[in-house]
């Protein structure tokens, strides 16, 4: 290549109909380190990498979203469309790599067509061959070739077969003569259905020329070679066989979208999945946990008692640690789900669970974000962008807070466990499980009257749509699925984690300062119990706790007061912080063998300061769990929220719905209690 | 005339026109669903919709009132 010519990095980008394998290709070509650009002002984002450097080829790659046809059909797709032919930062392509399904030709050649007919250079990647020779079929790649004047190559992206001739021939297209003088003016395409019939029966009939039976070249193997290349006789039963469904897969499908079968898998599949969440990432969380503990323990002892070594020690150490402790769960949800996705069982899921969740305004696409949030509702309000319909992804964005989270654990637990006599703690799973039943329903409910008064909230109306292919049933790879897994945290770390960390040294501010040294009397007391008192202090007397005295007036009506008013105000930065501002603010000494043991004995103890009586009584626990169900508690949800919905009405409306439904109902509960006796 | 919402289980018909006044109606062509195309009805969810046809070879889903639109022979 000439350099003086083309200082410029060539951009190749890859194009792909929706579960044509596109992304697999991307990673495995960009080696899982890329970048996400955004298209200014939209929720349409790409993926920008390089060619992994053992290609040895000098070019940017990006990925787009999955289209099916050049010709948009939402405002979304209008933007990955237009961003296709000219990208806003990066310009248009040099060179499209169309990912195409072999086992699919008749469907996706569509594609490449359009791309044809506007001018694009290209070059054909045919996936999924492992599918179509299980139809014992096969594709004629140099006559494809031929008739779409392109290259064709067949890869798998699964485990690189074929990549490396990919290269070459991408290579061999930059050092074309023509390369830089090559005609970049693109045709826009005509929205003419008439024009798509007629490009239907072109395809059928290339599809018919390129498709080559295997049953042949097994019995045969010479003169089916002589066949090929002489193109005569293709056996016309090619077709028949290919436009049959894949047997395996009908045989699956007989079971898991069986009436009966099929909502017994479904649920046996969540349960599961629910299960792997908690139970699988709970022994590794608590390693990350006292990781943290120790080495912010062994920084206040390098830094000192004083700010700093609070800073560095609470803020910077433990902000970060709140980061990382849900790390373990978003991995093997993400795992999860790649696995079902994998094998095809997602989009089965999602078809199931369609029509009850149309009815409350949602699509069956909500339902893995939705299920994602059970676990963090930031990596599930970035997986709404598979649902096309604009209105129904801004309202599954919305219910997403409502999913309980796995940041509410631990406040449940303590909650749950004050409220329990020790002898009856056996019901606290019991109980846990009906606090999650209690927020799907009343998310459900929320969801419902949402969507009724929708013309007021969520201002935008769309076609509602559910098209979704249900592909062949495959064998997960677990070395892909684990590359995803591992790109979609690294995404949601880049994403949440400045937030979150920035979020928490505010917070850390607001609940130290001014009084960063107070005065402690401090006789008779042990170090250890000092410095507790010194940290309560801080606590007592911070801006925080001014914030707290002032929302006092709030806090009264439903049995709190300012010191719980302060706690939760520290569960802006996640919620499992409200747990320990109370050992905090409760001036909890660990007399008991376990934190939440000594928590539980400071909140038995406690009283309302002006009337004496007792703070935390079953009925203002049972007010604090239905707060916690509700209220908008996440400053980090917040953030992410604003930036996926592009704009600032969804995130008002569900602090001001959430909180103002948070609060309602705290306040029912709690004096409906009272009134009925239960103090 | 006849619709895909209305097929039998392992029905196959031959696709006659999609209405064109439906939203959706431009997705469903460019997916594969073309006058001439034999489609069956292979699945229906729990619920009786979403129904799943299949065509060229693949199985997609459509809600009933999408394949509303899809008229048969």
């Amino acid at each position: 290549m000439n350099l003086s010519t083309n200082a410029r990095i060539p951009l190749v980008t890859l194009v792909g109909p929706p579960n044509s394998g596109k992304t697999t290709l991307f990673n495995y070509l960009s080696g899982n380190s890329f970048k996400t650009v955004n298209y200014p002002g939209a929720t349409v984002e790409y993926s920008l990498g390089k060619f992994q450097s053992k290609f040895s080829l000098q070019a940017d790659l990006l990925d787009s979203p999955g289209i099916v046809s050049l010709v948009p059909n939402s405002p979304d797709e209008e933007v990955s469309v237009r961003s296709l032919y000219s990208h806003p930062e990066l310009g248009p392509p040099d060179l499209v790599i169309v990912t195409v399904d072999a086992s699919q030709l008749s469907r996706h050649l569509l594609l490449v067509n359009q791309l044809k007919k506007a001018n694009f250079r290209i070059v054909i990647a045919l996936t999924m061959i492992d599918i179509l020779q299980r139809k014992k079929l096969d594709i004629d790649v140099f006559r494809l070739g031929e008739l779409f004047a392109c290259d064709v190559v067949k890869i798998d992206g699964r485990s690189g077969k074929g990549v490396e001739n990919l290269i070459s021939k991408v290579e061999n297209i930059f050092l074309l003569e023509d390369f830089n003088s090559h005609e970049t003016t693109r045709n826009n395409l005509a929205d003419d259905t008439s024009d798509l019939i007629s490009t239907f029966k072109e395809i059928e009939k290339i599809e018919s020329e390129v498709l080559v039976s295997l049953d042949d070249s097994s019995i045969l193997p010479n003169i089916s070679k002589a066949n090929k290349q002489l193109r005569i006789l293709i056996d016309p039963r090619s077709k028949i066989e290919c436009n049959k469904i894949d047997a395996r897969t009908l045989k699956i499908d007989r079971i898991l979208l069986h009436r009966i079968w099929g909502l017994v898998a479904f649920f046996g599949v969540m349960t599961l999945t629910f299960t792997s969440i908690f139970w699988l990432a709970e022994p590794i969380i608590s390693q990350v946990d006292s990781f943290f503990g120790m080495i912010s323990n062994e920084s206040l002892k390098l830094f000192g008692y004083g700010w700093f070594g609070d800073l560095v020690a609470n803020g910077i150490i433990s902000g970060t640690g709140s980061i990382l402790v849900f790390v373990p769960q978003i991995i093997i949800l993400f795992l999860i789900l790649g696995l079902l996705e994998d094998t095809g069982y997602l989009a089965r899921g999602a078809m199931l669970i369609d029509k009850p969740l149309s009815k409350i305004g949602l699509n069956g696409k909500s339902f893995v974000p939705m299920l994602s949030g059970f676990a963090c509702a930031i990596p599930a309000i970035l997986a709404t962008r598979t649902i096309s319909n604009r209105r129904e992804r801004l309202l599954t964005i919305f219910i997403i807070p409502l999913m309980s989270c796995s940041a509410r654990l631990p406040v449940y637990a303590l909650l749950l466990a004050f409220i329990l006599p020790r002898e009856k703690s056996w019901l606290g799973g019991f109980l846990l499980a009906s606090i999650y039943i209690f927020s799907i329903v009343c998310s459900a409910i929320i969801a419902g009257i949402i969507n009724r008064m929708r013309n007021k909230l969520i201002k935008e109306e769309d076609n509602s749509s559910f098209i979704l292919e249900l592909p062949a049933y495959r064998t997960p790879k677990f070395k892909v699925v684990l590359n995803n897994t591992i790109s979609s945290t690294t995404t949601y770390l880049r994403k949440a984690g400045p937030v979150i960390l920035t979020l928490s040294l505010i917070l850390w501010v607001l609940t130290n300062f001014p009084n960063i040294n107070p005065d402690i009397n401090q006789a008779g007391l042990n170090e250890h119990e000092v410095l507790n008192l010194i940290k309560a202090e801080r606590l007592a007397t911070s801006y925080a706790a001014d914030l707290g005295k002032i929302i006092q007036p709030i806090m009264t009506p439903i049995g709190m007061d300012w010191r719980v008013g302060v706690s939760l105000i520290a569960a802006f930065a996640a919620r499992e912080v409200f747990v320990s501002s109370l050992a905090l603010i409760f001036k909890v000494t660990s007399e008991e063998t376990t934190l939440q043991n000594s928590i539980i004995a400071a909140m038995r103890n406690a009283t309302v300061e002006e009337t004496g009586q007792k703070l935390f009584t079953t009925s203002t626990i049972i007010g604090l769990i239905i707060y916690f169900v509700f209220a908008m508690q996440c400053l980090s949800t917040i953030a992410v929220s604003r930036k996926e919905s592009g704009g600032w009405r969804i995130p008002i409306l569900q602090i001001i719905i959430f909180t103002f439904t948070a609060y309602l109902l705290t306040f029912i509960s709690v004096n409906g209690l009272r009134a009925l006796g239960f103090d | 005339m006849k619709s895909a919402s209305q097929l039998k289980f392992g029905e196959k018909v031959i696709i006659k026109n999609i209405d064109s006044s439906h939203p959706s109606s431009r997705r469903i062509l460019e997916i594969g669903f073309t006058p001439g195309q034999e489609i069956e009805l292979i699945n229906s969810s729990v619920f009786n919709d979403p129904l799943a046809f299949s065509i060229r070879g693949t199985l997609i889903a459509l809600r009933r009132n999408e394949a509303d639109c899809i008229k048969v022979e």
